[in-house]
């Protein structure tokens, strides 16, 4: 599969390498965000692990949500099945990255 | 791609005092064809509420080509486009109806919202089917 990450750092490997490096995870995340929501003046350094992404910190709202849910899903082939798991899933990044770790499933997935 | 078509005049109380149609008249001619189209699909916002959902506008945009003055009779053409959320997302385009002129084009988006105001990532059940519906029709050239 082919990210559409214009930062190769996070790309060229298998998506299980990176889901299950929590480290790449996170980074390959905030990279998502910032490319799906089109945050211009936003850099994956500036992105907290363990800050909220709604409200504070980025100040996401329920529509960014929507087109996270999206996207994630397309990419690590799972669901998030309604807002509630959603609001659980995008506390933070560590939060995000958890939950991906957790219903990842390597068979079904595609490279990046 | 299909368009549903609907009618409307231009009243002298929708103008400017340059005589042009004012821009904010220009929604509410979106939202009379939105409602035409809704309605053959059993999809109009009481029904969307005996479904269990609302379906708030997020995103509106209206790029005007030309200006409507009083007394032109106007086509409100209006279509759905299939979203990658779950949304709906509709396109209308305004047209003069004795020659065709494109006077303006917009796009507004709606998501889904739950009785409980929990928004809806993924559209099932009823409110599927006729949104299906919609589609299918809006798709076929």
């Amino acid at each position: 599969m082919d990210c559409g990450n214009p930062d190769q750092r996070h790309c060229g490997g298998k998506l299980d390498d990176i889901v299950y490096n929590t480290d790449r995870l996170c980074d390959y995340l905030k990279q998502l965000i910032i490319e799906t929501l089109k945050l211009e003046d936003i850099t994956v350094e500036q992105i907290d692990n363990d800050k909220p992404l709604f409200r504070e910190g980025l100040q996401l709202d329920s529509i960014d949500a929507l087109e996270l849910v999206v996207a994630i899903e397309k990419i690590f082939n799972i669901i998030i099945e309604d807002e509630d798991i959603g609001r659980k899933a995008f506390a933070s990044i560590n939060a995000l990255a958890a939950f991906i770790q957790d219903e990842f499933q390597p068979a079904s997935a595609a490279q990046l | 791609m299909r368009w549903t078509e609907t009618e409307e005049t231009v009243r002298f109380n929708e103008v400017d005092e340059w005589g042009m149609a004012w821009h904010g008249h220009y929604m509410a001619w979106f939202e009379a064809g939105r409602m035409d189209l809704l309605r053959r699909f059993d999809l109009m916002p009481f029904q969307m509420v005996e479904l269990g959902y609302i379906a708030p506008v997020i995103r509106l945009q209206c790029d005007y080509k030309h200006p409507a003055r009083c007394g032109d009779r106007i086509l409100i053409q209006t279509t759905v486009i299939k979203p990658e959320i779950a949304a709906l997302i509709f396109q209308f385009r305004i047209l003069l109806k004795t020659n065709q002129t494109l006077l303006a084009r917009g796009e507004s988006t709606q998501v889904l919202l739950t009785r409980e105001n929990k928004m809806v990532y993924r559209i099932s059940g009823e409110l599927e089917r006729r949104i299906n519906h919609l589609l299918k029709y809006c798709q076929q050239a």
